[in-house]
């Protein structure tokens, strides 16, 4: 007798990534409540929430017990969305409850006129969700916990006997003392949110998570999110790996030599990183890669982490390398940044927002050793694994350039980098050899997934006609000759 | 406002010392009743023929409450004579309500 368990009915949130995590939405008809501490984003969540809802035809009614309307209406409108316009036509109430600040108590009261007024709404605009802002400044009226408590408990059982979508949100304190005081309130919600802001190696770094969802699966981990240009984002890094794309064609790296030594080139949709010290050519071979794709008018983004546009570019002009007419004709996108100017989360957003207007076939990530400056090792390999995750489930090429500190690069963790190497379907190491006239470059494949390559280390030099092989590169060997060579080898 | 409040009271009388007490209540419960009770005889007591009370029950009309900012109930405003002073609750420590109504002289 095993039945399948009835999901319980939830309200898309129709906020970037949470949906996901709470895998639907919101219980419908009953209480969330979402904590954290000052600037964590409750009350954008909430009218992130609303506004969408509003917007999709569901009317919603925000309480305010802190900040005023019109502040409450200037906020929404950074995020793109008009709040007046919505309250004109009726999709969106919202109330100020700010209590004056001096009254006089004398015996018991409750919180009857906030319901007559919030009742009053609902029913002028039809609404079914509702969001209430910042309780925590309703309750300060009450001295004692059981007056609290009572309060709370007619609060919820009226928002679920008018069988309302409720929001709560609650100011926590970084203190942990102060999540007790809201522990009734944790507990008699349906579904509780933590939201949390932290500064990691000096950059600020937002973390949503589910507490608790009674009657649904919910996603445990701690979220990243960020305030992009319209609402929150989140990224739900486990629930996107597993839907990346098979690694598609072969695409010309832009090299005649390297396209021999790896049959054919790059496979479309793979991770790929070259790897070098500085000064091998690890930009001249990306942009080689950038400069031959936009000649067949595939879409490039360029992130470069460590030179501006400009200096990237005359940088490339010596190689002969010219990008102005492919960033021109639109084909490729220099995005730059300072990987110290925010947190990793920011980067990311950016990023995305910038793939979702510019729909690149290819990405370029110059370089991923810049990465640890967005604050920590954690933080880039946060980046990183979430970037190429999200680009490879978009069928999109990443080249990603590391520079190796120094020495030989045989140690794996330094050679893919952060330690993501698990992602990176393909290697490519240039490095120096000091002969005794002069230091030569040596370019190798050390790996291709799905895909035979060469194994032998090419000689390569950078003129002012870009890459060249003095020597013909050898073509990979075929499996008989590689197994053969195996056996004769050590 | 599309709707009048229902049984609008009298015109405040503007007149030195004549006090204007507006009860905000929740229809018929128990505290907001116990504020009524509270008021009538303190009023009977120390305001004598020299005051008017007003009620206003919020589930009747929302719109006045929001109108005065009442989030809870009961609420009692003195409208008169200024400065306007709010009191929370049903009003049972009546040395609190006189002293918030400037009416102990001393004697509290």
């Amino acid at each position: 007798m095993r039945g399948k368990r009835q999901p319980i009915p939830k309200v898309p949130t129709k906020i970037a990534g949470l949906d996901e995590i709470l895998e639907g939405g919101l219980p419908r008809g009953r209480t969330t409540v979402v904590s954290g501490g000052p600037g964590s984003g409750k009350t954008v969540l909430g009218l992130e929430f609303l506004c969408r809802g509003a917007t999709a035809g569901e009317p919603g009614v925000f309480v305010t017990f802190e900040e005023r309307a019109p502040a409450i209406r200037l906020n929404a409108l950074a995020m793109g969305w008009d709040l007046a316009a919505l309250e004109k036509a009726g999709k969106i109430a919202i109330i100020e409850a700010r209590l004056p600040g001096e009254e006089i108590v004398s015996g018991d009261f409750d919180i009857q006129g906030l319901l007559a007024i919030v009742d009053g709404h609902i029913k002028r605009i039809g609404a079914r969700q509702i969001v209430m802002d910042a309780l925590d400044v309703l309750l300060r009226i009450y001295d004692d916990v059981k007056n609290e408590r009572n309060e709370l408990s007619r609060l919820h059982d009226w928002l679920t006997d008018q069988g309302l979508t409720s929001v709560l949100s609650v100011k926590t304190h970084h203190d942990d003392n102060q999540g007790s005081q809201y522990e009734f309130l944790d507990f008699m919600a349906d579904c509780v949110i933590r939201l949390d802001h932290r500064v990691l190696g000096q950059v600020a770094t937002r973390r949503l998570r589910v507490i608790k969802y009674r009657g649904s699966g919910f996603g445990t981990n701690e979220y990243p999110y960020v305030f992009g240009e319209r609402g929150i984002v989140l990224f739900p890094l486990t629930m996107a790996e597993l839907t990346h794309q098979p690694l598609g064609t072969k695409v010309s790296t832009g090299l005649k030599g390297l396209d021999l030594m790896l049959e054919g080139g790059f496979r479309r949709a793979s991770c790929v990183l070259i790897s070098g010290n500085s000064g091998t050519g690890k930009t001249t071979l990306a942009s080689t890669f950038a400069r031959a794709a936009c000649h067949r008018d595939e879409r490039v983004l360029y992130l470069n982490f460590e030179e501006s546009k400009e200096a990237m570019i005359s940088g490339m002009l010596s190689p002969g390398i010219d990008l102005r007419p492919s960033i021109g004709d639109k084909t490729l996108l220099v995005q730059t940044a300072m990987p110290e100017s925010t947190g990793s989360d920011n980067h990311l957003n950016r990023v995305m927002e910038t793939i979702v207007a510019f729909k690149p076939d290819h990405l370029i990530l110059d370089a991923v050793s810049a990465c640890v400056r967005m604050g920590s090792k954690q933080a880039a390999f946060d980046f990183m694994m979430r970037l190429v995750s999200v680009v490879k489930e978009r069928g999109i090429t990443s080249i990603l350039t590391n520079q190796i500190s120094s020495g030989i690069a045989n140690d794996d963790e330094e050679l893919s980098g952060i330690g993501f190497s698990s992602v990176v379907d393909a290697v490519v190491q240039l490095r120096f050899v000091e002969t005794d006239e002069e230091m030569i470059r040596q370019m190798l494949v050390v790996k291709s997934r799905g895909s035979a390559h060469s194994n032998r280390r090419q000689r390569y030099v950078i003129t002012d006609r870009g890459i060249e092989f003095p020597d013909t590169p050898r073509s990979p060997p075929g499996r008989a000759r590689k197994v053969r060579r195996k056996d004769g080898g050590k | 406002m599309s709707k009048p409040p229902p049984a609008k009271p009298r015109p405040r009388k503007a007149q030195c010392g004549h006090y204007v007490l507006r009860l905000f209540m929740a229809g018929k419960g128990s505290n907001s009743q116990k504020a009524l009770a509270n008021l009538r005889s303190l009023c009977q007591e120390h305001l004598e023929g020299r005051c008017t009370i007003e009620t206003v029950d919020v589930v009747q009309d929302f719109e006045a409450a929001v109108r005065d900012n009442i989030l809870v109930t009961p609420a009692l405003i003195l409208v008169a004579p200024l400065p306007r002073v709010v009191v929370l609750g049903n009003l049972s420590d009546a040395p609190t309500v006189l002293a918030a109504l400037r009416l102990s002289n001393g004697d509290a």
